[in-house]
């Protein structure tokens, strides 16, 4: 049963990652504002395409 | 028809572009603006959201924006400097969509020198950088402006710091949800029969290791808890989260002397989850305030610099906080006048609506003194300021001790008032528990005893109920317009039982006022020449009566405003006159030879009516506008009378006495000629009677007056202009649905105490079992979660399910 401890200390440390995942995410900005990059997301550069080709 | 770029209706015929004639637009703002952006390729704003855009004022102001170029100014406003790139952020009240936001973030398309837009919509924020080389803070602001939306830039914003986004509450959460999770996993043995062989070999491994993790929880996730509880110590006053402090110390304490002696695993679990449960509960208290944040107090009404003339007569941008008294300074049409000052030169025309009410203008002549808060309209005038800002007539007012009530209004909720109790009695249950165990001859159980009722005490559930259900409250008010500052404000709502109305602007309807003509019938075209003259003037009374005529896009010649006088000008080569009777010459039988088309124009104030005068081509006729009650009224006050004392404040005469009696009935208390101060005293003197009093007001002359009361109803045409510090803001078009807000407010304090009930049963259970010394961690493990849980989701249904029913 001494694997438990193992396994233990693996689950841990995979959670502690998850943590430190979510401090990353918090520490860049991801949580200031959570409405407008949804909003964000779904305009397109359709004005850039209007545009010839040679010019981008 | 709707206008292209505001969705306003159009005029009958409406400003059409000569490359896209099918595009109807309702004023030459409002296509300037579409061209500007069609110009720029950014017409994709069109298509985000149907009618996105912003009326534009007609009215341009020059050098509006002059003061941003003050060095004072901009290093309060800038959050960085170098020589390369400036960065600063805008509040912009206006944006509201998808397309707002498209357009904010393109601002570098129609400004190189912007390099970078940043919207943060729920805040209603925007983040710029731009390069001070290549363009200039006046001419970001200016752009802004001019595509309607122009930024607010207040005194009480340059003072305050700019806003930081509160990630600790992030972080205690995410550690708090990640110590419950494995907590619970390492607790698992010792839930069930079967894994006892399991707890006996590992039990001692598994306490340690909860510890570890819930230590973590303890110094950082519940560190508010103990913070706020420290504090209402230290001001001697007993809040909610000091019996959750006792709670969860005791709670943890517990279990650290249970894994040390190894008498048991201890109740980690049950601590973990309920930090978890209870930040959780303070999140959606603080997502709820974020979205209605309009905190502001009346340094936002003052202009943020203003012209000082220097001892050469020179003109200089200097901010107001640095104005002295004697000092000279130029105020130009539309301007606020920022402190008492004495007039030197110039026709006032001074607009005190915004201190009064009264929206027609106060002439003064040089000489007499002029309050700050008025508006200039007109010509620009010269004042020697006498007293600074600071000390002003409406900066007193503010002063007033009544405005301190703030701090006492939040703290004397429902939830504190019972945490107070709570402990009382958790004490006497805990003492008395151990007394009878040591009388048992138990003392090992008396201590458990203790701790037990200690911990189960501990009132989260109650602490999740306010947030819960009043947040709920307040997103469903905020959807019918009404924003409350605080969930402390429905409690007021609802327990309010006297009701104060002021009388200009919120009773009557300014937007409304009926327009009467007397006098020989006027021809259309007549009337096409007067509305291209009146669409010239700022006059409150101008644009009433121009929003009854018909739309003219007539060229006008020679326009000319007389302050205090009237307009004229010439159209299609007839002069046409609005104004007073003695500019118009009323009276006058046949107006004087060479010039055929006189239209006079007097603007006479008569209690709620007012006159003004017009002469064109000949004919002479006078317009006669009168203030109207809201639509709504009558049937609000005959539901609102039935449970409220109502009372109306008028800063008028008594004209309109048998009107008023007559629509409040014979209890309602009417005071006339209402000073400012006087209002404050009457709201002040109910509330000494014991009354809890809701003020509804629409503005600064009765500020004082919201202020004093319970609760301050702020009754607003416009939300986005408009920042008093009240306690809730209403848009006049929800007006009619007040007495529903009351009752709602009602029916919200109902299901908080009926989630008090409900984890008050919780509680007596545990507590019951706590006596007994059987309160094991299996007990506590199923209980909290539950208490938690089951408070939120019954609080929230309920005001659902009560906004449902009230139809909001």
């Amino acid at each position: 049963m001494e694997i438990i401890f193992v396994l233990i200390s693996i689950s841990l440390c995979v959670a502690m990652l998850f943590l430190l995942a979510f401090v990353w995410a918090v520490r860049s900005h991801q949580y200031d504002d959570t409405y407008t990059p949804a909003v964000r997301v779904l305009f397109d550069d359709q004005e850039e395409n209007a545009q010839p080709r040679g010019q981008r | 028809m709707a206008c292209a770029h505001c969705g306003d209706a159009c005029p009958d015929q409406p400003i059409r572009l000569s490359a896209r004639p099918e595009l109807p637009f309702c004023c030459q703002g409002c296509k300037a603006v579409y061209e500007l952006l069609d110009q720029s390729n950014l017409c994709t704003y069109y298509r985000l959201d149907d009618k996105p855009g912003q009326k534009i004022p007609e009215v341009e102001l020059p050098g509006r924006f002059d003061y941003l170029n003050s060095e004072s100014v901009q290093s309060q406003l800038l959050a960085f400097r170098s020589e390369a790139l400036n960065q600063l952020t805008f509040s912009i009240p206006q944006m509201h969509c998808a397309s707002c936001i498209w357009l904010l973030e393109n601002l570098f398309k129609l400004n190189p020198g912007i390099t970078s837009s940043r919207v943060n919509f729920l805040r209603k924020e925007l983040t710029v950088s731009y390069n001070p080389a290549a363009t200039t803070l006046t001419e970001v602001a200016k752009l802004l402006a001019s595509v309607g939306y122009e930024p607010q830039i207040t005194l009480a914003e340059l003072g305050a710091q700019p806003h930081r986004a509160n990630r600790t509450l992030y972080y205690q959460l995410g550690l708090a949800a990640f110590a419950f999770g494995n907590v619970m996993l390492m607790a698992f043995p010792d839930y069930f029969s079967f894994t006892e062989q399991l707890q006996a070999s590992f039990g001692q491994f598994f306490g340690w290791l909860s510890l570890g993790l819930s230590l973590p929880v303890l110094l950082v996730s519940a560190r508010g808890f103990y913070r706020s509880a420290w504090q209402g110590l230290r001001h001697r006053y007993i809040n909610l989260d000091f019996p959750i402090s006792l709670g969860l110390t005791a709670l943890f304490l517990t279990s650290l002397y249970d894994i040390a002696t190894q008498h048991g695993p201890g109740y980690l679990d049950s601590f973990t989850g309920l930090v978890f449960f209870m930040l959780i509960g303070k999140w959606v208290q603080q997502r709820t305030y974020d979205a209605l944040r309009f905190d502001r107090d009346f340094t936002s009404y003052f202009p943020v610099a203003v012209t000082r003339l220097t001892a050469g007569g020179r003109e200089e941008s200097v901010a107001v906080r640095e104005l002295r008294a004697g000092q000279r300074i130029r105020v130009r049409h539309q301007e606020i006048i920022p402190a008492d000052a004495v007039l030197l030169r110039g026709q006032g025309q001074i607009d005190y609506s915004f201190v009064t009410g009264e929206s027609v203008p106060v002439a003064r002549t040089s000489g007499e003194v002029v309050y700050a808060g008025g508006r200039q309209t007109g010509e620009a005038l010269e004042l020697e300021v006498v007293r600074e800002v600071s000390q002003g007539y409406l900066t007193q007012l503010w002063n007033n001790p009544a405005f301190q009530k703030e701090e006492k209004a939040t703290l004397e909720t429902y939830a504190n008032k019972v945490g107070r109790y709570f402990v009382a009695v958790t004490l006497v249950l805990a003492l008395g528990a151990v007394a009878y165990w040591q009388w048992q001859g138990r003392p090992d159980m008396a201590l458990r005893a203790f701790t037990s009722v200690l911990v189960i005490a501990c009132p989260c559930a109650l602490s999740l109920a306010t947030p819960f259900a009043l947040g709920a409250a307040l997103r469903a008010l905020g959807r019918c317009k009404l924003f409350l500052k605080n969930s402390g404000v429905v409690e007021t709502l609802g327990r309010a039982d006297t009701i104060v109305f002021d009388k200009t602007g919120t009773l009557t309807d300014v937007k409304r006022s009926a327009v009467e003509y007397a006098g020989p019938t006027l021809t259309l075209a007549q009337q096409q020449a007067i509305a291209a003259v009146i669409q010239h003037s700022t006059h409150p009374l101008s644009q009433r009566l121009a929003a009854e005529l018909p739309a003219s896009h007539l060229p006008v010649q020679e326009f000319r405003e007389v302050a205090g006088q009237g307009l004229c000008g010439t159209v299609a080569g007839e002069e046409v006159r609005v104004g007073s009777a003695a500019f118009v010459g009323v009276g006058n039988p046949a107006p004087e030879a060479g010039t055929p088309a006189t239209a006079e124009s007097a603007a006479t104030t008569d209690g709620l009516q007012s006159r003004v005068y017009v002469s064109v081509e000949g004919v002479q006729g006078c317009y006669l506008l009168r203030n109207v009650y809201r639509e709504e009224l009558r049937s609000i006050l005959a539901e609102l009378s039935r449970h409220y004392h109502l009372a109306v404040l008028s800063g008028d005469n008594d004209t309109e006495q048998d009107r008023l009696r007559e629509l409040f009935g014979p209890q309602a208390e009417l005071h006339f000629r209402q000073s400012p101060q006087q209002k404050l005293d009457y709201v002040a003197h109910l509330r000494q009677q014991g009354r809890t009093v809701i003020m509804v007001g629409d503005g600064l002359n009765d500020a004082g007056a919201l202020q004093q009361a319970d609760a301050g109803v702020a009754l607003t045409d416009t939300l986005t202009n408009f920042s008093p510090a009240c306690d809730a803001i209403l848009d006049a078009r929800s007006f009619g649905q007040l007495s529903t807000f009351l009752r709602f407010s009602q029916d919200c304090l109902q299901v908080v105490l009926g989630t008090f009930v409900l984890s008050f049963c919780y509680n007596g259970i545990g507590l019951g079992l706590a006596v007994q010394g059987k309160f094991t961690p299996i007990v506590s493990a199923i209980l909290m979660p539950i208490s938690s849980l089951s408070v939120m989701v019954f609080a929230t249904l309920l005001v659902h399910y009560a906004a449902h029913r009230r139809q909001l």
